[in-house]
């Protein structure tokens, strides 16, 4: 397990911070789900996104750069 | 042949030559559900009476002398997170036992206003969170997946049991089912078809499309489909279009990248000959093949992770305080575990997103089509958690099944499914063609070409 992995309290406590308490019997499980997930997502700081924008909002097929306007 | 059998076209036309009524055609479906349905479990509900009563009143109007166009008297399913006035929508899920729609879809009312009849509201895997629609069972081989999430659709076309469906694309949905049971399936450009209406799983990444046994029946409805509706804030200012392609072959100039890495790693044997047979084939009718590098590989998994799995949960805050007992387990884990995910990480995945799509519109400028495989395997054993790959490599089918839908998701570039045969032990095969934004005309227009050099497909005996 990496540092950076939540244990099941630590998830619980995430988990009540975002204003969904979990039973217990529940944190286990959604730790390592989550850790999943992270492990996934977290590629993602690989990327140098200098002054990219995100794409909350876009039309497909208008390619500008204010593409999240 | 039985009127079931037929394409949504051939039913069109033997409709509008008054050679077939509408009545006939819906009794013959219902029929066939009838029949099937105890076997596939496709439908969520059959609307039976409602749809008999429609057809009569198409029958009516086609005596009167009013058509409403190819799709009049045609009986289609509609994946159950699409709203019908008065239905429930279920979801497939026991969260949404008590739910009734007040008014219709778009994509409903455009159905019904084109003259499509409803014969029932087709299974979703649970909230369209997952990728095999466990309450269905595969056309083909019952042991088998079904794919999702719109298995219920798929399975529907390719059984008889509807002419034609609509199914939605978060990862693949439309897609993945539709190449697992042998028909065609489109997911438009993101905004074309309103989804005013649909249960959402994830806002950036949803589209809306037609599941049709050929290349043109798909043409057909989407004509209905498409064009702005204001109530969805994705939807494309288009106007108005007839998506049928012509009835020629001939693809002198168009250019169909091939790519070298990503959608060929990790594909089953049988599926990589029989989509590169059909590539071929392209070629034949005058395509020009030109070898492609698809982009930011690396990165696509993260990205669709990292947009929809936090609005997934958004969107399902409410109830999965409520009464999270009542969601699957499957289901149930992901929107909780959604939770933990840090704004940060969304918002990389949309800058992300960003970047892949000016990727993809570089490459897209190289070529004008794509053509890969839709899934890398063949329809796996319903309990079947895992594929192995010759080199070792574990990928769980789901994750298998999303990874060459997503950066169509991703992107909202448009893919058209189409089936290209089956592999040794009869299970259907799909390859992919995509396309510009927008580029529905030359995918239909490739893809029916394709069909036309091959033999008519069957339906699944169910």
């Amino acid at each position: 397990m990496s540092a950076a992995e939540l244990t099941p309290p630590e998830a619980a406590l995430w988990a009540d911070r975002a204003g969904l308490p979990l039973r217990a019997d529940r944190h286990a499980a959604v730790a390592a789900t989550a850790n999943h997930i992270h492990s996934v997502v977290a590629v993602l700081r690989e990327l140098d996104f200098g002054d990219t924008p995100p794409a909350a909002a876009y039309r497909a097929g208008e390619e500008k750069n204010d593409a999240a306007a | 042949m039985q009127p079931h059998e037929l394409s949504l076209a051939a039913a069109a036309d033997a409709i509008r030559a008054r050679k077939l009524s509408p009545v006939e055609l819906v009794d013959s479906v219902l029929d066939r559900i009838e029949k099937a349905e105890p076997h596939l479990k496709a439908y969520v509900t059959v609307t039976a009476e409602q749809a008999r009563l429609a057809a009569r009143e198409a029958e009516q109007e086609v005596a009167a002398g009013r058509l409403h166009g190819p799709l009049h008297g045609i009986p289609m399913g509609l994946k159950d997170l699409i709203d019908v006035a008065d239905a429930a929508t279920t979801a497939s899920s026991r969260v949404r036992a008590d739910h009734r729609a007040e008014t219709d879809s778009t994509v409903a009312a455009r159905l019904t206003a084109a003259g499509a009849v409803l014969v029932g509201k087709t299974h979703t895997h649970e909230f369209a969170y997952g990728l095999t629609t466990p309450q269905t069972n595969n056309a083909w081989d019952q042991d088998r997946v079904a794919g999702g999430s719109s298995g219920g659709s798929a399975v529907a076309v390719a059984a008889g049991t509807a002419t034609f469906t609509l199914g939605t694309d978060t990862g693949g949905s439309i897609r993945v089912p539709s190449a697992l049971n042998g028909v065609v399936g489109l997911k438009p450009t993101y905004g074309l078809v309103p989804r005013h209406g649909i249960t959402s799983l994830s806002w950036s990444l949803d589209h809306v499309g037609p599941i049709t046994r050929t290349v043109e029946d798909a043409a057909l409805v989407l004509t209905a489909l498409a064009g702005h509706d204001p109530r969805d804030p994705a939807s494309l200012a288009t106007s108005a279009a007839d998506y049928r392609p012509g009835a020629g072959t001939d693809l002198t100039g168009l250019r169909v990248g091939v790519p070298r890495n990503y959608y060929f790693d990790h594909v089953d044997p049988e599926v990589e000959a029989a989509v590169r047979r059909a590539i071929a084939e392209l070629e034949t009718l005058g395509a020009r093949l030109v070898e492609v590098e698809i982009p930011m590989t690396r990165f696509i998994q993260a990205t669709q992770w990292g947009l929809m799995v936090p609005e997934a949960t958004a969107y399902h805050e409410r109830t999965l305080r409520a009464v999270p007992e009542l969601y699957q387990a499957d289901v149930r884990i992901l929107l909780e575990a959604g939770e933990l995910m840090p704004a940060g990480d969304y918002l990389r995945a949309q800058r992300s997103r960003t970047l892949m799509r000016q990727a993809w519109a570089r490459l897209l400028e190289e070529v004008d089509v794509i053509a890969a495989p839709t899934v890398p395997a063949a329809a796996a054993k319903a309990d079947q958690s895992t594929l192995t790959w010759p080199d070792g490599t574990v990928e769980g089918v789901s994750d298998a099944y999303v990874r060459l839908s997503a950066p169509a998701n991703i992107t909202g570039v448009p893919s058209l499914s189409v089936p290209v045969g089956h592999d040794t032990t009869g299970l259907p095969i799909g390859m992919q063609l995509l396309g510009r934004p927008l580029g529905e005309p030359t995918l239909l227009r490739a893809g029916h070409a394709y069909e036309q050099t091959q033999p008519a497909r069957r339906l699944a005996a169910a």
